[in-house]
């Protein structure tokens, strides 16, 4: 489906939302998985027999991966807090690099499935924008996916931010082997993506299987 | 009845050691793997009787993964685990040769039963 007008884009975004609490809770059961086996594997060592000899040591190794990764799911719900929040208001002022953070953390188990790292490398005191923060993360998010999806296992994708001449940058590097004849329908077409992105005063640059550069004023226009 | 050979394919780290030990202390002879070709290296040092395999691992299509293992071998018997109990998986899975699939997070007392049937239906067809 394409970006036409209004009602499409906000289908387009309902997809960009159903794509990202579906790896969210994926990834939620999985932490649950694991702490409901670690705290399975302390009652079955007590009842089951291994209480003859001294498993303290285990025992703390076992309540310390319980307690990492319950820190793990509130860590997970917090940034599905915050993204869900994004939509409050239209347009508000924004963390650029929080916004993208949470993004790459909703987003980090599409590409731990192809073995794709995502990294980070943020202006740390890019100025806050007022603009349309789930916009920016919808354009992000749909950059970032097709990239994703077009590239071969074990790659790495950087995302950069940085400030100049009141505008923002965010820089989009995958380094891998791209994937030849890959038919996936990208969420939004390119020429679409490029009118959102104009929508919030700015612009996109992007070549094939190379980085992309998307600029945004610090202000709507 | 001998002691079960398990494989426990899972790219969780802590999961599948955690619920390997607890199949240990129930008697199974376990060993894990955290993807696909770590899967297919046991497969052909340590014969498994029953694999328990998560469909969503990285490095292998989880049905690619099912469909070699039951080339090289299509008595050992495949419990398929699934974090939703995502229909067409499934359906997909049973269509390959699958033997039962379980949710996780998993009921130990659920997975034990399924491994117990799975590794009767191997020894009758041996």
């Amino acid at each position: 489906m394409n970006y036409e007008n209004e009602d499409n884009l906000r289908l387009l975004q309902l997809q960009f939302i159903g794509k990202i609490l579906a790896g969210f809770t994926h990834e939620i059961k999985n932490y649950l998985a694991i702490i409901k086996e670690s705290n399975g594997l302390i009652e079955d060592l007590m009842t089951l027999g291994k209480t003859a000899q001294n498993d303290s040591e285990q025992y703390l190794e076992i309540t310390r991966s319980i307690e990492e990764h319950i820190e793990k799911t509130n860590t997970l719900f917090r940034y599905l807090n915050r993204f869900a929040h994004r939509m409050d208001s239209q347009l508000a002022t924004f963390n650029l690099n929080e916004t993208l953070e949470e993004l790459i953390a909703l987003v980090t188990r599409f590409a731990n499935q192809k073995k794709i790292v995502i990294g980070k490398d943020f202006q740390e005191d890019i100025p806050s924008i007022y603009s349309n923060p789930s916009l920016v993360q919808f354009i992000a998010f749909s950059l970032l996916n097709e990239k994703i999806k077009n590239l071969d296992t074990n790659s790495t994708i950087t995302i950069q931010t940085a400030a100049a001449d009141n505008t923002v940058k965010i820089r989009i590097i995958p380094e891998g082997n791209f994937l030849e004849g890959n038919d996936d329908t990208p969420l939004i077409s390119y020429k679409n993506l490029e009118k959102l992105i104009q929508q919030l005063g700015g612009n996109v640059l992007q070549e094939k299987g190379k980085e992309t550069l998307i600029t945004l004023g610090m202000h709507p226009q | 009845m001998p002691q079960t050979k398990i494989l426990l394919v899972d790219d969780e780290v802590e999961f599948a050691s955690a619920l390997a030990e607890r199949l240990e202390l129930r008697s199974y002879d376990v060993k894990t793997a955290n993807n696909a070709l770590e899967a297919l290296a046991v497969i052909h040092t340590h014969v498994p009787d029953v694999i328990i395999l998560d469909l969503k691992i990285p490095g292998m299509d989880g049905i690619e993964t099912l469909k070699t293992i039951k080339k090289i071998d299509p008595t050992i018997e495949v419990i398929m685990l699934t974090g939703h109990g995502d229909v067409q998986s499934v359906a997909e899975g049973m269509k390959s040769g699958v033997f039962e699939y379980i949710m996780k997070p998993v009921d130990i007392g659920e997975l034990t039963v399924k491994i117990d049937n799975a590794m009767k239906k191997r020894t009758k067809e041996k």
